[in-house]
C-alpha cells in the first residue's frame, strides 16, 4: 500500500487522522503554553488582590477557548469562536473577560435537563399519540435549536442551514474531543 | 494505472483552484479519519476494479474516465480534492441499483460507484459517508469557484460508462446491510420493483432519484434531496458520538450529540479551571516535555530547531513515557463525562505530589517564552 502510493509527486499521508491530530495538538499546545507563560507572570496588578484567582480562571478559559478557534481555522464554529473571545474582550473590562461567553453557556445548559430523558419517555410513552410527524418533528427542531446555542456560531447566518449545522457539529466534536485529550494529558504530565 | 492519475492533475482546473481546494483541504482533514482502516482493503479493491474500469476506457471522454479511476484513491486519504469538486453530492440509493434491467442511470451510477468501494471495504459506509459529507462541503466551495458546468458534464460521461461494472459488484454484496444503514426514507423507496427515475439537474449537482408513485416536482425532489443528506450527515455524527450504534431514531441521535457535546464542553471547564488551580499554586507549568512531544509527532518534523535547543530539554525517561502516554491517549476518544472527571481528579492528586521533583527543572518565565518564540514561531 504504501509503495502504491508513494508513486508520483503526491505524497500521500499514511495516517492522516494521526496527523491531523498532531497538528490540531501542536497548534493547540504552541498556543496555550505561550498564553499560560504570560498569564503566569504577575502582571495583574490592577485587578483586585481577593479575585485574583477567579481572575486567572477567567483568563485561562479565555485562553483555552481561543487555543481551540486558532487550533481549528476553516470552521464556522471556530470563527464564531473567535469573533465572539474578541468581542468579550472588548466589551468587557479586563475584569471580566470571559465571562460573557460562560454566562452564555451555563445559562442555556440550564435551560434544558441534562438527560433529555423525560421528554423523549413522554413520546415512547405514548407512541401512537404523539408519534404523529408533526410532533417528531417538532421535537427534532427543539433538539436543533439547542444545538445551535451549544455549537459557537450556531444561531448566526452561516449556519442557517441544517446540513451545515450537521457538518459543523461533526467537527465540533472532534475538535472538543481532541482539546480534552490534550488538556488531560498536559495536566497528566504536570 | 497510476501514470493516468498523475495526468488527471493536467485537467483543465486552474492553479488556483487547486490552491483553494487544497486550503480548505487542511480544514476538512479531520474528516478523513476512517479512511485509514479501510485502507488495506482499499488496495484489493482498486487491483479488482481495474480490469472493470479498462474495459470502459475506449468509450469515453479521457477525463471521464480518469475521474473513475481516481475514485477509490480517495479512500486512501489524498489530499487531491478535486475528486470531490467532482463527485459532490453521491446520495446513499441503493434500491433500483440491483435491477440491472433497468435504462442506466447517472444517478444510479455515481451512487454504486461510491456505494460499492464501500460494501468491498467493510461492513459499514463510514467512508462513504464521509466522503460524503465532504463532497456537500466541497459543494460549497465549488460553487464558489464556479467550475460547476465542467463537472457536470464529466459526471455524465463517467455515470454512463460506470453502469455496467457497476452491477457486477452490487449484486450479491452485503446489500441488506448496508440498505439497513440507509435512511429509513431510503429503505423504504428501495423496496419499489421498478423506478420513475428523474434527475434534477441543479447547479449544485444534487441527484435524487424519484421511485414510483411518488411526486416528482421540483420542490418534493429538493425536500428529498435535502432530507438524505441531513441522514447522511447524522450518520456520520453516529460514528462520532460513542455509544450510538443502536440509537435509530433522528431525535434520539440529537439527544446523545446534544449529551456529549454538553460533557465535552463541561470537561473542558473542568480542565481549565485545574490548570488554572495549577497556575497559580506554581510559579510555571512543566513545559519542557512538550517541546519533546511535540517533536515526536511526524507533523512537527518541519521544525528542526527542536535539535538544537539547549540542554534543558533533555528527556528523561518519565518524560518519555509520558508523551508516549500523550501520543497514545490523543488517538482514543476520551471518556464519559464521570469517567473523566473521577480518573482527573485521581490524577490531579498525584499530579501535586510530582510536581516537587518538576519544581526544580523551572526557569524563569522569560527564559521559557524565549525559548517558545525560538522554537515555534
Amino acid at each position: 500500500m504504501e509503495g502504491y502510493m508513494k508513486e508520483g509527486r503526491r505524497v500521500y499521508p499514511t495516517e492522516p487522522r494521526k496527523i491531523m491530530q498532531a497538528r490540531f495538538a501542536t497548534k493547540y499546545l504552541n498556543y496555550l503554553l505561550h498564553a499560560l507563560t504570560n498569564i503566569g507572570k504577575p502582571e495583574l496588578s490592577s485587578t483586585l488582590d481577593c479575585c485574583v484567582n477567579k481572575e486567572i480562571d477567567k483568563m485561562v478559559r479565555y485562553e483555552v477557548d481561543m487555543a481551540l478557534a486558532l487550533s481549528a481555522e476553516g470552521f464556522a464554529w471556530s470563527h464564531a469562536l473567535k469573533h465572539r473571545l474578541r468581542l468579550n474582550v472588548n466589551n468587557n473590562n479586563h475584569a471580566g473577560k470571559s465571562q460573557s461567553y460562560l454566562a452564555h453557556h451555563d445559562d442555556h445548559r440550564t435551560k434544558m435537563p441534562v438527560n433529555h430523558e423525560p421528554a423523549t419517555k413522554k413520546l415512547k410513552g405514548n407512541p401512537k399519540r404523539s408519534g404523529t410527524e408533526a410532533a417528531v418533528e417538532e421535537e427534532e427542531e427543539e433538539r436543533l435549536t439547542y444545538l445551535r446555542k451549544l455549537i459557537p456560531g450556531g444561531s448566526g447566518e452561516m449556519m442557517v442551514d441544517d446540513e451545515i449545522l450537521l457538518s459543523e457539529l461533526g467537527s465540533y466534536v472532534t475538535c472538543l474531543e481532541l482539546q480534552v485529550n490534550v488538556l488531560r494529558s498536559m495536566l497528566q504530565l504536570t | 494505472m497510476l501514470h493516468r492519475l498523475e495526468s488527471l492533475e493536467s485537467c483543465n482546473y486552474n492553479g488556483m483552484d487547486v490552491a483553494v481546494l487544497e486550503k480548505q483541504a487542511a480544514g476538512l482533514k479531520w474528516q478523513q479519519q476512517n479512511y485509514v482502516v479501510q485502507n488495506s482493503n482499499l488496495v484489493d479493491l482498486c487491483a479488482s476494479s481495474v480490469p472493470q474500469f479498462q474495459g470502459l476506457f475506449g468509450s469515453n471522454l479521457g477525463r471521464g474516465q480518469m475521474i473513475e479511476l481516481k475514485r477509490p484513491e480517495v479512500f486512501l486519504g489524498s489530499d487531491d480534492f478535486q475528486e470531490f469538486v467532482n463527485f459532490p453530492v453521491a446520495g446513499p440509493e441503493f434500491g433500483d441499483s440491483e435491477k440491472l434491467d433497468l435504462v442506466p442511470h447517472e444517478a444510479a451510477a455515481d451512487y454504486c460507484i461510491s456505494r460499492t468501494s464501500s460494501c468491498q471495504m467493510t461492513a459499514h459506509n463510514t467512508s462513504v459517508m464521509k466522503e460524503e459529507r465532504e463532497d456537500t462541503i466541497l459543494e460549497k466551495m465549488e460553487s464558489a469557484i464556479g467550475s460547476g458546468k465542467e463537472s457536470f458534464n464529466k459526471r455524465k460521461a463517467e455515470a454512463v460508462a460506470d453502469h455496467k461494472s457497476k452491477g457486477k459488484r452490487i449484486k450479491g454484496e452485503g446489500e441488506s446491510e448496508v440498505k439497513a444503514k440507509c435512511s429509513t426514507e431510503i429503505s423504504r423507496d428501495s423496496s419499489k420493483e421498478n423506478s420513475k427515475a428523474s434527475e434534477v439537474q441543479k447547479p449544485d449537482y444534487i441527484l435524487v432519484r424519484a421511485h414510483r408513485g411518488q411526486a416528482t416536482d421540483s420542490h418534493s425532489l429538493a425536500e428529498r434531496a435535502r432530507r438524505e443528506k441531513i441522514s447522511k450527515k447524522m450518520k456520520c455524527l453516529q460514528d462520532l458520538v460513542p455509544g450510538c450504534n443502536k440509537i435509530t431514531g433522528k431525535t434520539g441521535m440529537l439527544d446523545e450529540i446534544i449529551n456529549y457535546v454538553q460533557s465535552l464542553q463541561r470537561q473542558v471547564e473542568f480542565l481549565s479551571m485545574k490548570i488554572a488551580a495549577l497556575n497559580s499554586s506554581v510559579e510555571n507549568l512543566p513545559m519542557k516535555e512538550f517541546p519533546a512531544y511535540v517533536a515526536n509527532f511526524p507533523a512537527a518534523a518541519k521544525l528542526p530547531e527542536m535539535a538544537g535547543l539547549p540542554s534543558y530539554f533533555q528527556l528523561n525517561p518519565l518524560q518519555k513515557e509520558s508523551v508516549n502516554c500523550m501520543l497514545n491517549e490523543s488517538m482514543l476518544p476520551p471518556q464519559t463525562a464521570t469517567e473523566g472527571i473521577a480518573s482527573a481528579s485521581v490524577s490531579s492528586s498525584s499530579g501535586i505530589t510530582q510536581l516537587q521533583p518538576f519544581s526544580a527543572w523551572n526557569m524563569d518565565p522569560q527564559g521559557l517564552s524565549n525559548m517558545y518564540n525560538m522554537g515555534f514561531y
